[in-house]
């Protein structure tokens, strides 16, 4: 029934929209008041239209999302081949098992003061801290993957009379690439965080160092436009990562 | 002797719709339980056509059939847990809507029908505490229920660390200290293997004697449906327009207490268990 | 068996040489200048300067000792109250599937929000003190917990719910003893997510809202250059997150037991 359909598409909407009137109705009783401390969602979303005409918005959330490719990039690319290596030799993931435990704890944000002082204020520092904390989860879940490649295809390489390199290559790695890409959308959801993080801490650059900016010149309605606007551009980005790791793991025969 | 509660009734393919009397010479009081005219349709198939018959307080009546006859949908239906699209089942002559602490269930999962995260004892005490019993007297009342299926020196374990067998019978436990008037199993034994089974039978034959328990046991295990039972429903599946899901009754008059041995060596049991394989074989009669 | 036993500890002794081995690199790197001093403490200075900040090389000091007291307490007190908001929410939103069908898109939503996001927002409404912070971090952990303990009660195994159909529990005989118990492993994994999240916005909170802490301890002694105190400050948090993480897991251990054979 299209009657039901429809319900069912505007269902999501009902409880934010009546959290947003609430909010737009308490804000402008607040400016009433005399409290500039917040601003009605309707300024947000005014200053949110200017943000995104004059440009500021595309800089700013191009410098977030570009620096936290890059250090994916780099932490991915870190992680996964030691994954691998660790996955594939025993040996090797017993010997590294203490110096992971002791180094993955530190929270990537004790980071930024270093990544500061070794290289200011930019793409670079910013880049280094994803890497970082985009590193061990992709470490750690692709050693697992790996680890728990159905034993019988392992058996089958050895019988095949695999070479290590072919069966690297021919059998573990495809058989990881589901739970790879599931790796890889955990690895986008923390460079996106840790990007931002960075950006309020102390990167004068991107979405969230705009986001402090606004507040700090006592423009609440753009503070909360850009509060929304990260909240929209994470929301996309890890839903566009679902679908596609759901779409691999189907095509690749294994449950989602 | 349970066989003197039997009722005495026809054999032969019944025509849709049509009850069961609840005849025999001292019955003039409504029956323990009367399943009337039950139809259940799910999904816009019908499951079930409608189904007519009576039980006995104490009986042991057996259902079977091939899958997809309604065999389960039945026993839910006759516990609460499933509404019957027509037709009504009346247990001491009250309709059965809902479920009811007196009329205890047995999943065939039984795995999945344990709290992982109480013990053995604590499965159990969840009837009692659903009860309504108080916390001095559910010690004991445990404790009997577990010696009963010989699971005492299992009572401070976790499910994960049972046996299916065990686990199986933890469930009974649990089902048992509801006091229930009435006991619906689902195929609880279909998931264990052959010597588990064949004890567990034994273990529930004397359970329910003991207990003077009224059973509606579905199995697709033709010959522990007669080894158990006082009475074996057969049931068809899509019987078709106009005729009955119900497709057989047969009383089962061999003497008590049954054994795995001797009783399959029975002449009446190897009659019977022909007669039923051969009314399964050639699906309706 | 003891080869076995034996063999295992062999391997522990050889992880833990891979480690030393990573030391001794960093002591020659830095000692020797192939990273200048002032990115690349050297393990003695970092070693002394952990000393004299925890007050145990007996020549005063002890401001880290101090530092880590109060992060540590935001970071506990906020998961604290986080960890009890997301359960009872949680468990009001889970437990009945209306609420959770017109709620739950909402929830979605947040759940990939930055935490520290919220701060500026909070800065705007408390302004610059310790209970701003504080808030942020009960805020912001808050919600893998109620996310964890949402999940947790939406998927109670249908045999189960229909068990307690037939015993005829009441509704709150069901929450407390079916929905809350098999909620609990999704609801310890959240608090896991939970305690990270509360370091990390205390940390960040520190450093922009100049609260005393080792976030700020850590920006100060960058901004001075003192290469030392700053490495110091960061195996301090890199230690907290251990011990932190380990004792969760420790008590997640013995609380769900009962999924071990």
């Amino acid at each position: 029934m299209t009657e039901n359909r429809l319900v069912r598409g505007l269902r999501p909407w009902v409880f934010p929209a009546l959290l947003i009137g609430a909010f737009e109705w308490y804000a402008r009783r607040a400016a009433a008041l005399g409290s500039d401390a917040l601003a009605p969602p309707s300024a947000a979303a005014r200053a949110f239209a200017g943000a995104a005409l004059d440009g500021s918005l595309w800089q700013a959330t191009g410098f977030t999302l570009g620096t936290a490719a890059l250090g994916l990039l780099l932490g991915a690319v870190l992680g996964i081949a030691l994954g691998l290596v660790l996955g594939l030799s025993r040996r090797a993931a017993r010997l590294g098992s203490v110096t992971i435990e002791v180094l993955r704890p530190v929270p990537s944000v004790a980071l930024i003061p270093l990544a500061m002082l070794g290289f200011g204020f930019g793409v670079r520092m910013e880049l280094a801290i994803v890497a970082f904390a985009t590193f061990w989860p992709l470490l750690v879940l692709v050693q697992a993957a790996v680890q728990q490649v159905e034993p019988r295809l392992l058996e089958v390489s050895r019988v095949l009379g695999l070479s290590a390199r072919e069966r690297a290559f021919k059998i573990v790695l495809p058989a990881i690439v589901p739970r790879l890409f599931v790796a890889l959308r955990l690895g986008v959801a923390v460079a996106l965080v840790v990007a931002v993080t960075v950006e309020i801490a102390a990167n004068p650059n991107g979405m969230g160092y705009a986001m402090m900016i606004a507040q700090q010149s006592f423009d609440p309605a753009l503070m909360l436009a850009w509060l929304g606007w990260i909240g929209v551009v994470g929301f996309a980005i890890n839903a566009a990562m679902l679908g596609l790791q759901r779409g691999v793991s189907r095509r690749m025969g294994a449950a989602p | 002797m349970i066989a003197a509660h039997v009722p005495n009734l026809a054999r032969s393919a019944l025509p849709a719709g049509a009850a069961l009397p609840g005849s025999g010479p001292a019955r003039h009081a409504a029956p323990f339980l009367r399943f009337d005219g039950v139809t259940i349709r799910l999904g816009g198939r019908e499951i079930l056509s409608p189904t007519s018959f009576d039980v006995a307080r104490g009986e042991f009546v057996c259902i079977v059939g091939p899958s997809g006859c309604g065999k389960t949908t039945l026993l839910r239906a006759a516990s609460g847990l499933v509404t019957a699209s027509a037709g009504e089942v009346r247990r001491n002559g009250v309709k059965m809507l809902e479920p009811s602490r007196e009329v205890a269930f047995v999943f065939q999962d039984y795995g999945r029908a344990l709290l992982p995260w109480r013990t053995v004892e604590g499965n159990v005490s969840l009837a009692l505490e659903a009860g309504g019993v108080p916390a001095a007297e559910r010690a004991p009342r445990i404790a009997d229920v577990l010696a009963k299926v010989g699971l005492a020196k299992h009572a401070h374990k976790f499910p994960v660390q049972l046996s299916g067998g065990m686990q199986q019978r933890a469930q009974i436990a649990r089902c048992l200290a509801q006091k229930p008037e009435l006991m619906m199993m689902d195929e609880p034994f279909g998931a264990l293997d052959a010597l588990t089974r064949q004890s567990l039978q034994d273990e529930l034959a004397r359970l329910v004697r003991e207990d003077g328990l009224t059973v509606l046991f579905v199995t697709h295990d033709l010959e522990e449906a007669i080894y158990l039972g006082d009475r074996v429903i057969a049931l068809q599946a899509n019987p078709g327009p106009g005729r009955p899901s119900l497709a057989r009754m047969i009383d089962v008059k061999i003497p008590r207490p049954r054994d795995q041995l001797t009783t399959k060596e029975h002449p009446d049991y190897l009659r019977l268990r022909r007669e039923l394989f051969a009314f399964i074989e050639h699906g309706h009669d | 068996m003891n080869g076995h036993a034996e063999r295992r500890g062999l391997e522990r002794l050889g992880a833990l040489g891979v480690l030393l081995a990573l030391v001794a690199l960093w002591w020659v790197a830095s000692n020797a200048g192939w990273v200048s001093r002032v990115f690349l403490p050297t393990p003695q200075a970092t070693f002394a300067s952990l000393l004299e900040g925890l007050n145990l090389s007996g020549e005063g000091g002890g401001e880290l000792l101090a530092f880590t007291g109060a992060t540590v307490g935001r970071m506990v007190q906020g998961w604290l109250l986080a960890s009890l908001a997301g359960v009872l929410l949680g468990a009001a939103i889970g437990v009945s599937p209306v609420v959770r069908a017109w709620v739950q898109p909402t929830l979605e939503f947040v759940r990939p929000l930055p935490a520290s996001a919220l701060l500026p927002l909070a800065i705007s409404i408390f302004g610059l003190n310790p209970g701003m912070v504080l808030f942020v971090v009960a805020f912001g952990a808050m919600w893998p917990v109620l996310l964890a303990t949402v999940h947790g009660f939406a998927a109670v195994e249908p045999r189960l719910a229909e068990v307690a159909r037939c015993l005829q529990m009441s509704r709150a005989a069901y929450v407390w003893k079916m929905g809350l118990p098999n909620a609990m492993p999704d609801i310890l994994a959240g608090m896991r997510l939970a305690l990270t999240i509360a370091l990390i916005v205390a940390v960040v909170g520190e450093m922009i809202a100049s609260q005393s802490g080792l976030g700020q301890a850590i920006l100060l002694a960058a901004r001075a250059f003192r290469a030392s105190e700053l490495f110091a400050g960061i195996v301090l948090l890199g230690l907290i997150g251990f011990a932190s993480n380990a004792l969760l897991a420790l008590a997640e251990r013995r609380l769900l037991r009962w999924q071990q054979p």
